[in-house]
């Protein structure tokens, strides 16, 4: 190796160094502290990032931010009961230098609302009411209970997981939406393109309409649900492992393989479900309860 | 009071008027806000009457009238983010709750099976062609508010706004196929929800 190349990878390694210094120096970390009232609200508006939310100890709300750099600041206020967080770009942001991460613990009865284009949404151990919405976000959500859940993005993959008691609502253009144990009065999926996928128990007494207009749904139940269930997909295959009852006055033609309408368990305890894709295909298969 | 209880109180006095309901609406912008479109929409519902639906020549001069004023154009020149009736996209967010409406409208048809069944399929069916006419004004304003953004975005958009216009379409073929058929008037409304919701995800971008 000559001496000039010695020379040049000296310099290059001590240019790469200072950079990479300047960027950790760059990022840094602030946290804020608020006192809140029960039942508080959370708003958080985040153009670039991720955004956690956890149950903290107490009335307190505590926003831990990691801000990629000084191209973008953390606006935040408490107004009545509520804190207001936001992602404020400065000129010439973009998705690196305005990126902020989020976590943040609030009291958790509190009703929470984030928006993100790119980052992950996630909230867990809540029971107030979680509104998530963005572009790009992948939504995760997990043990909520006793609260309204209302997503929407438009190609993120959306996973609910443990929602007891929930109103939900995902709207998706083209994410794939898994719901993973969530029941509630109301659970209902609507998706343009995106693939569905239930794993669960229907509940009881609730309405369940998961819809998608090319992309497949998919919906696996313990042999031990109750249900009221029509599935149609007008161009796609409906397939059904399940034995069911058959609905003796369907209000639509039940064309073999394409539709069908029936019932399981004990129609006093059931929920009425409905799957539906005009071109996507529908699958209800069901699998057995551990003893 | 959380939000589902101020929801399920709206059922019993709509306007928010409770104390209990004045408390909360004081700590929640989202229920304010709530409260707000449904006075609005109740407001303006009461003024609609579905058999004075003008003609669709009275909205075709409207359009060229707006053209010639230069208040509507094919392309919008420039990024413009003020929602007046002076830009193309103003028009699209006035469209928002005109979409708003006219959800409302169809959802309390479904609810109201008490009506007679043949004059509720006529009324139901009638909003549904207005808006698809409307519809295909608004893709333009779309396409042109995101022009300004990155091609890999532009992409992601163009290629939703291109699925989500084929599930209209598919949906409405199958209510046109089958007027009575009532759970595909239901998709065809969850698939014009879709397209709200793709427009009010360009709008939030365009925002910030």
């Amino acid at each position: 190796m000559s001496g000039r190349t010695i020379q040049f990878a000296a310099v290059s390694s001590a240019m790469a160094v200072t950079l990479l210094a300047g960027t950790l120096l760059a990022e840094t970390h602030k946290e804020y502290r608020f006192n809140v009232g029960p039942k508080a609200g959370l708003s958080v508006n985040n153009p670039y990032g991720s955004v956690s939310v956890k149950p903290s100890n107490g009335n307190i709300v505590i926003i831990d931010a990691v801000v990629a750099s000084d191209k973008v600041e953390v606006d935040n206020s408490l107004v009545g009961n509520r804190v207001e967080v936001q992602s404020h770009l400065k000129a010439g942001a973009d998705a690196q230098s305005g990126r902020v991460d989020y976590e943040i613990f609030v009291p958790a009865d509190a009703s929470i609302t984030l928006h993100s284009s790119s980052g992950t949404l996630h909230a867990e151990k809540l029971h107030g009411d979680v509104t998530l919405e963005g572009a790009g976000a992948t939504v995760d959500v997990h043990d909520v209970s006793n609260a309204h859940v209302h997503v929407k993005t438009l190609n993120g993959p959306v996973t609910l997981t443990n929602v007891q008691n929930g109103h939900v609502e995902v709207d998706s253009l083209s994410g794939n939406v898994t719901l993973n144990s969530v029941t509630g009065p109301l659970v209902q999926v609507i998706s343009t393109s995106g693939g569905i996928s239930y794993i669960g128990d229907f509940g009881g007494r609730g309405d369940y309409r998961l819809t998608s207009h090319s992309g497949d749904i998919e919906a696996i139940v313990p042999d031990t649900t109750s249900f009221d269930v029509n599935a149609r997909s007008v161009r796609g295959e409906v397939h059904d492992d399940i034995h069911l009852q058959p609905n003796p006055h369907p209000t639509f033609a039940l064309t073999e393989g394409r539709a069908f309408w029936g019932s399981k368990g004990s129609t006093s305890v059931s929920s009425i479900v409905v799957l539906r894709s005009f071109s996507g295909k529908i699958h209800l298969s069901e699998h057995a309860t551990k003893q | 009071m959380t939000c589902v209880e101020l929801e399920r109180s709206l059922a019993e006095v709509e306007d928010g008027s409770r104390p209990e309901q004045q408390n909360h609406l004081k700590t929640c912008a989202k229920c304010a806000a709530l409260v707000a479109e449904l006075s609005e929409i109740a407001s303006a519902a009461a003024d609609l009457r579905a058999n004075d639906e003008p003609s669709p020549r009275v909205w075709n001069s409207i359009e060229i009238s707006l053209r010639q004023e230069g208040l509507i154009r094919p392309q919008r020149p420039r990024h413009s983010l003020l929602p007046s009736f002076g830009s193309q996209w103003g028009w699209v967010r006035w469209l928002a709750p005109a979409a708003a409406v006219l959800l409302v409208t169809l959802g309390i048809y479904f609810r109201q099976p008490s009506h007679s069944t043949s004059v509720a399929r006529v009324e139901v069916k009638t909003p549904v062609m207005d808006e698809a006419k409307i519809g295909g004004l608004n893709d333009d304003d779309l396409l042109a508010e995101i022009a300004e953004q990155p091609a890999a975005l532009q992409a992601q958009f163009t290629d939703n706004l291109r699925r989500v216009n084929q599930y209209i379409q598919d949906e409405k073929s199958s209510v046109d196929a089958d007027p009575n058929d009532e759970d595909a008037r239901h998709s065809l409304m969850e698939a014009y929800q879709q397209k709200a919701m793709l427009f009010e995800l360009v709008l939030d971008r365009s925002l910030q």
